[in-house]
């Protein structure tokens, strides 16, 4: 707790300082995440016909970058900047980080939705195998777990899973690591690259750095590669109504407008269709634990990332934007706001809030 | 205000005929004297009373645990539990009868949980209902409280065999005794308990409130599991069961007055004795 009000008192002053005035606030709306309250905005929350302005993803809208606040636009860049730099030791940072429990969320996470599972009748589904798109795949955490689950547990090879990353860095390491897949799990899997907010323009996965790499002796005239997806490169989409499962594990939070995201996400599902989110959240609720919490973060994660990836800077992003993310309830509204319904809270907690499960589903039309 | 909750209603009609009526109707209406109109219509002070644990004249029943979607998923399940228990084989089955995919049911916390908690949850609400039935044939006939008692809680037990679930009922009980699901099983028994008593028309306000919940809910818990091995026709033996239960629970009640009655007389006398004696008490 004491950790919190030093913080939020350390922040006042740069509060300030982003919103100039409270009128500049409601007409450009600084921060795209922090959505206004459903009693404001009530139409939106029945449909996603008419997409509020928030929504739309604009490159010239403020938004925040860690404590910062920058363009949307450039938060792309500054995240695919960041990811391109840690995606070699992301794992390895990963478990240093939560000593090791982040796979026990995400053993957690997928054992929840039980993707594959099928109710044990003669007839098969006639709705055809399921489609599982997991967006901000990054190194595979979830795919695979995913992929194991449906496959192995629940005897059901026909589920396909598509990973998905804006960066080609973060989803190159991903497809390294799923040549350890068995065969019919590999066949089973597709890459490629899209933008979360926009998931009508992707490709496949071309791999970062490009396999036709330039000589080291004319490495100097060539631009060094664009590690992110361009979106004037697409080649294919994922239209409307054609997945099962989204997921989005420890990813929601980098993108520059999420409103967009979740109608995004809206759309791609078939309706019955389940959006679930794994991501950090507030651990409010048990104020010794948190401050416990909040000190560890703040000052062992930004040195570990110093010592072990030689990159202080990304995990001082790393955990700013964990502190900016909206609390379970303000991140369930925003989902609802989407188009989705929740059962019960709509969220369930993990390590006492650390993290959360968010789960809607995409009602019949 | 429209009600949340559908029993409402029909639980103050149902009390409307219970004999105690007149002398409980006047204190609580000077307890309504003291509440002032807001009652109605804030949204915080809703929100403050919907934590309440027991049932009242005077405050709404709070909202039902279940969101549309999650009824509209469990309602179709619970179609399947007959044939198929308290699996997700049900929820799946439910989900594709709903219109809705396979992977559906994984918005549902807790799993097949929520289908024990959703049958839970509609047998205690269909209660009112029975109660009202009761309250009609009573007329010839007044029953006593334990007398409703006894004929609600075997309402609740007929629940049972009409959904067709008694054959499930040990696994669902399997489920409910997994570690994170005990407090909401164990707080589904307290509030049927408290709903038996309420609908049989006790107004008692002494300790004696919790003591009759506790008893009944250990007397249900224990007649439900009974009833799980019975073979006889239309369950007698449970109902049989049920009596000698609620008979014993009823003579250890008196007993336990006539000691307390006992003690009280002797701790007098002895008090009076003592003063006799010159003792200043």
């Amino acid at each position: 707790m004491a950790a919190r009000t030093a913080l939020r008192r350390a922040l006042r002053p740069l509060r300030s300082a982003i919103i100039p005035s409270e009128q500049q606030l409601h007409l450009a709306r600084p921060f795209s995440t922090t959505l206004p309250s459903r009693a404001a905005n009530p139409s939106s929350s029945s449909s996603s016909s008419s997409t509020p302005e928030y929504a739309i993803p604009n490159p010239a809208r403020p938004t925040h970058f860690g404590f910062e606040t920058v363009t949307e636009g450039e938060k792309r860049e500054r995240v695919a900047g960041v990811f391109t730099s840690v995606a070699e030791s992301y794992d390895r940072m990963n478990d240093l980080m939560s000593f090791g429990w982040h796979r026990i969320w995400k053993d957690h996470f997928v054992a929840s939705l039980n993707p594959g599972f099928s109710p044990l009748t003669s007839d098969t589904d006639p709705r055809g195998p399921q489609h599982i798109l997991d967006i901000a795949g990054g190194t595979g955490d979830i795919a695979f777990r995913m992929l194991h689950t449906a496959h192995v547990l629940n005897a059901n090879p026909s589920v396909r899973v598509t990973m998905s990353d804006i960066n080609r860095a973060m989803l190159t390491v991903g497809k390294q690591r799923s040549a350890e897949l068995p065969a019919s799990q590999q066949a089973a899997l597709s890459f490629v690259e899209a933008n979360a907010e926009d998931l009508t323009r992707t490709r496949p996965l071309h791999p970062y750095p490009s396999p036709a790499e330039p000589t080291t002796h004319d490495a100097h005239t060539h631009k060094p590669e664009q590690a992110f997806f361009d979106p004037a490169t697409a080649t294919g989409s994922i239209p409307d109504a054609s997945v099962d499962l989204y997921t989005v594990a420890f990813g929601i939070r980098n993108f520059s407008n999420i409103p967009a995201a979740l109608r995004e996400a809206h759309r791609v599902l078939k309706p019955g269709g389940v959006f679930a989110c794994l991501e950090f959240s507030k651990a409010d609720k048990h104020p010794l634990f948190n401050s416990l919490y909040k000190e560890w973060s703040f000052r062992a994660i930004p040195l570990i990332g110093q010592l072990v990836a030689a990159d202080r800077d990304s995990y001082q992003y790393l955990v700013e934007s964990i502190e900016r993310f909206p609390s379970q309830t303000e991140f369930r509204d925003m989902i609802v706001d989407a188009g989705f319904v929740v059962a019960g809270e709509g969220y369930e907690d993990l390590t006492g809030g650390v993290a959360a499960i968010h789960k809607g589903m995409k009602p019949r039309a | 205000m429209t009600r949340p909750a559908a029993t409402a209603p029909v639980l103050t009609r149902s009390i409307a005929t219970s004999p105690n009526r007149p002398t409980s109707r006047r204190k609580y209406q000077r307890y309504n004297a003291l509440q002032t109109r807001p009652r109605c219509s804030h949204q915080p002070r809703l929100s403050a009373i919907s934590r309440r644990r027991y049932h009242s004249h005077d405050h709404p029943a709070p909202a039902g645990p279940f969101t549309p979607a999650e009824a509209a998923l469990l309602s179709a399940a619970y179609h399947h539990v007959p044939s198929h228990g308290f699996t997700p084989e049900s929820l799946a089955l439910g989900a594709r009868d709903a219109g809705l995919l396979d992977i559906s049911p994984s918005i549902l916390r807790d799993g097949a949980f929520s289908l024990i908690r959703w049958h839970l949850h509609t047998q205690r609400a269909s209660l009112a209902g029975k109660a009202e039935k009761l309250a009609a044939a009573e007329k010839d006939k007044p029953m006593t409280v334990a007398e409703k008692v006894e004929a609600l809680t075997w309402e609740r037990l007929k629940g049972n065999v009409e959904a067709g679930i008694v054959g499930r009922w040990q696994e669902a009980l399997a489920i409910m005794a997994q570690p994170s699901y005990v407090p909401t099983s164990v707080k589904e028994l307290a509030q049927l308990a408290d709903e038996i008593v309420y609908l049989a028309g006790d107004v008692s306000v002494d300790p004696s409130w919790y003591t009759k919940r506790a008893s009944l809910s250990a007397i249900y818990a224990a007649a439900e599991l009974f009833q799980t091995t019975d073979q006889s026709p239309e369950f007698r033996e449970t109902r049989a069961f049920l009596r000698r239960r609620l008979d014993e629970a009823s003579q250890a009640g008196g007993a336990m007055r006539s000691i307390g009655e006992w003690i009280g007389f002797n701790a007098g006398a002895a008090v009076n004795v003592l003063r006799s004696k010159g003792v200043r008490i």
